[in-house]
This record gives structure tokens, C-alpha cells and sequence, in this order.
């Protein structure tokens, strides 16, 4: 395989990722901001985690440290 | 881990982090000075042999400023902001904090031998990754340092949800392992000397050529990204927020514009090399990835101003808020400059020239500086318990780097320009008008003009030494950990 | 998906370094192949020229001297024929440049000399009124480093298979053989040069870096 093909291989792979990782991020912006209108996800609550950070400050979202890594 | 009442955050990794800040901010900024001099008045140059050329001390002023006083800046930040938003502290692990102090104490030892080793000449000439191949596998060690602090950090971590400022600090940690190890890619030529007696010291590239020169913008441009930028967007999510007792203006805008920004910036790297010998396509998407980058760092930016709506008085009563918001304004005004420069016809006028530096500095010293200074006052009432000396002399202090700054970029803007357009100018003949010494001479005002608004902002940074050192010294001592606005003595 | 990943740092991390990753390695393999071919002629460093190189890094004359000629009528008039990507394939590593306070300096062989070279390191505002470039009274004392600059030829040899010893191309044969083709080499450069005391120098096998560094710029052409 030639330089030229290759590089025209590479050209496209690359508009394809490129409209691939377009249409996901996209996505998920929608998504987000759908979540937070419908009240399914409140996004804007985790400011919180500055405000509210003193050492025994109650977590916002406790963690269960015996089920996930 | 129950949360007990008796368990505080632990600040002394800070502490010793604040300090390198502090120092390396001064010996970095100092070189800088006087380098800046030196080419308003070449004679400067000469005064100390072969070790104050212009070319010694130029390695020495960029490691200085950017893995000095940053990197310590973000290390420093990193183990305050990290314990605080994580809700962990480094005295429930005898392990994490043994590998942070190590951390401090390699990373202290591999500057103190970087300031040395460039004076001495040993360097690989590529920028920002001077330092010869010893130094590079010290980096690698306490880098991994850092990487098991921060993940094992987040491994104790009792909030469940990761602020994003942590992303931030993650991604610079990953990003610029990947890109440090790539760049410095080197073999010491020590092992096939063939018996003679050669420098232990030296290496040379794994790559030749254009190829190398690809690795390096490709390192040379991201480095910047990953420490100058997402590290201190890190810094600004967090403490302008803290500082201000407001939310941040929108959460999901801040969470587009980080995983924006992460696609983004790294497809700019090609704009450093714009007219030279790498591909055309490269060079073409450079130039429009630098432009779509407005979106993402704007997006942080404009998040950070809005998250003032309704606040501004704060502005004119804290001084700590103005420094915030004049990074913010400088993160703007230098994430709006560099596309322009990697539009390809302002490249050719304004590669090469001191409207580059000139760009750099608005980033470095206006956003970075402003922000690790403002960041480390934060800190300072809540890890010395102290009061701030003074409010006054961070009044002064704004001020007078404010001013320092607009000098050197004004000064710069119009060098750069000027000695850009001049090597292009042809008489009517058909000659080039200028000789090359013409495009030199023509820039001594602006040179001089810049090296006095670098004094400038030493000046300003020798102040807030003098403050900080005031501050763990002297300053009221407090009963009680401030919640929002740092209290500061007038 | 992304919440979901946000609360799990490592997955987190994977994806963070996909996503800033594979720019690069879009961007930087397809090309590396080519690059890398040198173009007709270009030959790799001797070892004098070599040693010379390193004076020029060890004083970052990179950091106000470009060797990257773009192609524009005003550098090409200037300069000398533009840049072409194959005349590096020996460069390790690049010395591109990022900024010109001092002239580009990629084909400086072809209309500097030794005499003026030696006049202009020793004071260069003598020679070029109203130049801001720093003097450089100590090339002529320091001696360079031959033996570092014949490892290093002999590291570009073994490890990365460049054409030293063959053909039409410079020698390299074992160090003792490399140190006196340099000294020889060195010579030539001095028999040009007014200096008293690095001719004396030479005359005494050694290789002062000032000859050295002119070696590598009138290699520049």
C-alpha cells in the first residue's frame, strides 16, 4: 500500500471519528439538560461539593465503600 | 471509616508545596527579568561568563516558571482541593502521605538539580523538555508519585460523586504522562561510545528530524494545555466558588466544556509548525482544531464570570476576587489570541517573532500567575490558621502586576508585529527593504518597555512573598476555620 | 453513560486518556514513515560537525536562531532556498527553532565564512553594529567534547541505522580513527582562523569549541 492511499484511508477514519465523537458529545449535552428539566438528575447540586467540604460535612452522595471499586 | 469530629484535613504536603511555589516563583521570575534585559542591553549577557548568556538562562527561566512555581502551584493545590472535595483526609493513610512527602522531596531535588544541570549547558534543546535523561526518569518516578497520591486519594474518598476540578488534576496527570513519555523518548549515548571517554550526561533523540520536531510541538503545545490550563481551570472551579460563597453558574456547563476541551486540544498541536516542512493537512487542521478551541475554554471562562452574577460588589471588596476574575479575563484574552495567531496568514507574519513570547505571557502571567497567587492566599488563612497580613498589599500588589502585564503584552504585540512585517517589506525595486540587524534594532524601546513591566510583576510577586511569609509568621491567629471570604487584616 | 463513568474513577481515567490520546496518534503516525527519508545528497554529521552541533545546543543557539526556512519570496531572498522536510532525516534532535531574534541560520554555510564566523562569535556587535547576540569569549578556550560527538555518531549508527561508513558517506571506523579525522578536520577550520591561541591549541591535538561550531556552520548549507 502506497503513501497516498494510506493517507486517504487515514482522512477518512479520521472525518468518521471525528463525526462519531460530534454526535456523542452532542448527545449527551442533550441529555444532560433534558435530565435536569425533566427532574430526573439534579446536576446543578454538586456546586455543592465546594461550598459544603468541611471534613464532617455530611456527603452529598454517601458512598458504599463495600460495593464498587 | 466512620467520620469522627477529631479528624482534620491535612495541610502540611501543602505547606511544603506553598514554599516551592514561592521559591521557584522567585528564582523563575527573577531569571526572566533578567534575561528580558538582556536584550534591551546586550552587555548583560557577559557579566558571568558562559553561564549568564542569554542562551543558558533562557532553559532555566521556562523550567523555572513552568515546572517550578506551576507545577508546585498545582501540586499544592492538588493535595488541598483534593482532600477537601474527595471529603478525605491524608491522616487516615500513613501509606499516602509517606508517598506524598516523597513526592515533594524528588520533585524538590529534580528542580534543584535542573536549575544547575541548564546552567551548565546539559540540555536537549527541545523546549520545555530540556533536562537531560537522569532528570527525565527522576520526573517519571515522582510523576507516579503524584498518580498513586491522587488515585489513592480518590480510592478513600467518602463522597461518591468526583467534583470536577478533580477531572481536571486527572486529566493533567494522565495527559502529560503520555506526553512527557513520548517526547523524551531518548538514547544515552554513553553505552555505545565504543570506548571513548563520552559525557554520561548526553542523549539524543529517538526521532530525527521532522518527526521530531512533530513529537515535540505535539508535546510542546499540550504541555501547555495540561499544565497551564486544565490543572489552573482545576484551581478556579474550586476556589472561585469557595471564596465567593456562590454556586457555580452552571454544573453542565462546566462538565461539557471539560470533556470539550479534552477532544479538543490536543488536535492543535500542528499550528506550531505551520509554513515549515510537516504535511499541509496537518498544518490546515492545526489551524481550524486552535479555532474550535475558543468553544470549550470560553465556555469554562464565561461559567467562572457568570458564577459572579448578582455578586460583583464582591469584586470591589475583595482583592482575592479581582485577582480571580483578571485570570479569568486573561484566560480569555489569550484563549482568544492564540487561534487568531494560528489562523495561517497571521502565522506568517507572527511566527518567530516576540509576538509569540508576547502571547505566552498573557497566558502565563496574567491567568496561571494570578491564579496560583490567588489560590495560595485562599489556602494560606486556612492552612496556617492565620489571618492574612495584610489587605493593603494585595491591593498593591494587583495593581502593580496588572500593570506589569499590560506593558509586556502592549510592548510585545507591537515588537512582534513590527519585526514581522518588516521581514517581509520589499522596496519598490523589488529588495527587501530591511536588513536583518534593522528588524533588531527597531525593537530596543519595546524590549526595554517589557523587561520593566517584567519587574513589574516581580516586584508584585516579591510582595506577595513578603505577605505569605507575613501571614504564617504573624497574622492573627484564628479560632475558626473561615467558610467563605478569607479574612485579611487592612 | 457519563454519570455512570464519573463515579468510577479508573473507567474514568481510561476513557480521559482515550479521548485526549488518539489525537495524537492520528496525527503523528500516518506521517512518520515519510518524513523521515532524507533527500538526495544530504549526508549525516561528521563527527567535528557533530561535536559542534552540541556547542550549539549546549548554548541554546536555538533559542534566538530558527533553522526552518518557510516558503515565502521574503525568506527565500533572504535565507536561501526553503526548507525541505528530508534535509533533517539526520537531525536528532531537531533544531527548528521557535523564534527569530537572531537570523535563521539553515543555510548559513553558503554565505558566511570561517573568518567571519570567528570575528563575530568573538564580539558580534563589532562585526554587526546594533546586534543584541551575547559574546562568546569562552568557545575559544573550552575545549569540545570529540569523544561525546563520536558516541553520539555511533548511536545514531548502531541504533538507528544511519549510513555512516558507507559509501560516499563521512567515516566513522572505531573512536581512534573518529578523533583523528575530527583533529584533521579541525585543522582545516584553524589553518582559516587568525586566533593565535586555538590555532596553538589545535597544533596540540586538541579541538577548541569554536572550531568546532564553525565546522557544524559551514556545514549548513
Amino acid at each position: 500500500m502506497d503513501q497516498e492511499t494510506l493517507m486517504t484511508i487515514a482522512g477518512y477514519g479520521k472525518f468518521f471519528i471525528l463525526l462519531f465523537v460530534f454526535i456523542i458529545f452532542y448527545g449527551y449535552a442533550f441529555s444532560i439538560y433534558k435530565r435536569q428539566k425533566t427532574g430526573e438528575k439534579d446536576f446543578e447540586k454538586y456546586s455543592d461539593l465546594v461550598l459544603n467540604d468541611s471534613i464532617d460535612a455530611t456527603p452529598l452522595e454517601k458512598r458504599d465503600n463495600s460495593k464498587e471499586k | 471509616m466512620q467520620s469522627n469530629a477529631q479528624l482534620e484535613y491535612d495541610y502540611s504536603v501543602v505547606k511544603l508545596f506553598t514554599f516551592a511555589t514561592i521559591l521557584f516563583g522567585i528564582i523563575g521570575m527573577l531569571v526572566g527579568v533578567i534575561i528580558a534585559f538582556q536584550l534591551a542591553f546586550p552587555e548583560l549577557s557577559n557579566l558571568a561568563g558562559e553561564y549568564g548568556t542569554f542562551g543558558r538562562l533562557r532553559p532555566l527561566h521556562t523550567n523555572g516558571v513552568a515546572f517550578g512555581f506551576t507545577l508546585s502551584g498545582i501540586f499544592a493545590t492538588w493535595y488541598y482541593v483534593g482532600q477537601r472535595t474527595l471529603k478525605m483526609s491524608l491522616k487516615e493513610s500513613k501509606f499516602l502521605m509517606t508517598v506524598a512527602k516523597l513526592h515533594f522531596w524528588l520533585y524538590f531535588i529534580t528542580i534543584l538539580l535542573a536549575v544547575v544541570t541548564l546552567i551548565m549547558g546539559y540540555t536537549t534543546s527541545k523546549e520545555y523538555a530540556e533536562l537531560e535523561w537522569p532528570l527525565d526518569l527522576l520526573i517519571v518516578v515522582w510523576w507516579v508519585l503524584w498518580g498513586v497520591a491522587m488515585f489513592g486519594m480518590i480510592g478513600m474518598r467518602r463522597e461518591r460523586a468526583i467534583y470536577v476540578s478533580v477531572w481536571y488534576y486527572m486529566s493533567s496527570f494522565l495527559a502529560v504522562a503520555m506526553l512527557f513519555l513520548f517526547n523524551n523518548m531518548e538514547v544515552p549515548t554513553m553505552f555505545w561510545a565504543n570506548g571513548a571517554p563520552s559525557s554520561a550526561m548526553h542523549s539524543i533523540s529517538m526521532y530525527a528530524g521532522t518527526n521530531d520536531a512533530l513529537v515535540q510541538w505535539w508535546y510542546g503545545h499540550n504541555a501547555v494545555a495540561f499544565v497551564f490550563t486544565t490543572p489552573i481551570i482545576g484551581m478556579i472551579y474550586y476556589f472561585l466558588p469557595k471564596e465567593s460563597g456562590q454556586n457555580v453558574f452552571s454544573y453542565k456547563l462546566s462538565v461539557l466544556a471539560f470533556w470539550g476541551l479534552m477532544f479538543v486540544y490536543l488536535w492543535a498541536g500542528g499550528h506550531h509548525l505551520i509554513y515549515s516542512t510537516v504535511p499541509d493537512w496537518m498544518q490546515t487542521m492545526g489551524s481550524a482544531m486552535s479555532i474550535v478551541l475558543i468553544l470549550p475554554s470560553w465556555g469554562s471562562a464565561i461559567n467562572m464570570l457568570l458564577t459572579m452574577k448578582g455578586e460583583w460588589g464582591q469584586l470591589q471588596t475583595s482583592p482575592l476576587i479581582k485577582f480571580m476574575i483578571m485570570a479569568s479575563t486573561f484566560y480569555m484574552l489569550s484563549t482568544i489570541e492564540g487561534p487568531i495567531q494560528a489562523i495561517k496568514s497571521v502565522n506568517a507574519i507572527a511566527h518567530f517573532t516576540d509576538w509569540i513570547p508576547g502571547h505566552v505571557h498573557d497566558g502565563t502571567l496574567g491567568w496561571v500567575g494570578f491564579m496560583i497567587m490567588a489560590s495560595l492566599f485562599h489556602m494560606a488563612p486556612r492552612i496556617f490558621k492565620k489571618e492574612i497580613y495584610s489587605k493593603s498589599l494585595m491591593e498593591t500588589q494587583f495593581w502593580i502586576q496588572t500593570v506589569g502585564i499590560v506593558l509586556y503584552f502592549t510592548s510585545m504585540w507591537i515588537a512582534g508585529i513590527t519585526q514581522g512585517m518588516m521581514w517581509r517589506a520589499y522596496d519598490e525595486y523589488g529588495s527587501l527593504l530591511y536588513s536583518f540587524i534593522d528588524t533588531v534594532t527597531v525593537l530596543h524601546p519595546y524590549y526595554t518597555l517589557r523587561g520593566i513591566g517584567g519587574l513589574f510583576y516581580l516586584t508584585g510577586f516579591l510582595i506577595f512573598a513578603y505577605n505569605m511569609f507575613k501571614t504564617a509568621t504573624s497574622g492573627r491567629v484564628l479560632d475558626k476555620e473561615p467558610a467563605n471570604a478569607s479574612p485579611m487584616a487592612s | 453513560m457519563f454519570h455512570w463513568l464519573e463515579q468510577r474513577p479508573f473507567f474514568f481515567a481510561v476513557m480521559l486518556f482515550l479521548t485526549v490520546a488518539f489525537a495524537g496518534f492520528i496525527e503523528i503516525i500516518p506521517d512518520f514513515a515519510k518524513a523521515s527519508q532524507p533527500t538526495v545528497g544530504t549526508k549525516p554529521h561528521t563527527v567535528l560537525e557533530l561535536a559542534g552541533r552540541q556547542v550549539y545546543i549546549k548554548d541554546s543557539c536555538n533559542a534566538c536562531h530558527s533553522q526552518l526556512i518557510r516558503p515565502f519570496k521574503s525568506e527565500t531572498d533572504r535565507y536561501g532556498m526553503y526548507s525541505l522536510s528530508g534535509e533533517y532525516a539526520y537531525d536528532r534532535p531537531f533544531l527548528w527553532g521557535s523564534k527569530r531574534t537572531g537570523p535563521d541560520l539553515h543555510r548559513v554555510g553558503n554565505y558566511r565564512t570561517t573568518e567571519w564566523h570567528e570575528n563575530h562569535m568573538m564580539s558580534p556587535s563589532d562585526v554587526v553594529p546594533g546586534s543584541i547576540m551575547p559574546k562568546y569569549p569562552h568557545m575559544f578556550k573550552n575545549t569540545a567534547d570529540v569523544a561525546t560527538a563520536y558516541a553520539n555518531a555511533n548511536t545514531q549508527k548502531q541504533v538507528f541505522g544511519v549510513p555512516y561508513d558507507k559509501e560516499g558517506m563521512p567515516k566513522l571506523g572505531s573512536w581512534e580513527d573518529a578523533k583523528a579525522q575530527a583533529l584533521e578536520d579541525a585543522k582545516k577550520v584553524a589553518a582559516d582562523m587568525k586566533n593565535q591561541s586555538v590555532k596553538d591549541a589545535v597544533a596540540n591535538g586538541q579541538v577548541p569549541e569554536i572550531v568546532a561550531l564553525i565546522a557544524y556552520l559551514n556545514s549548513l548549507k
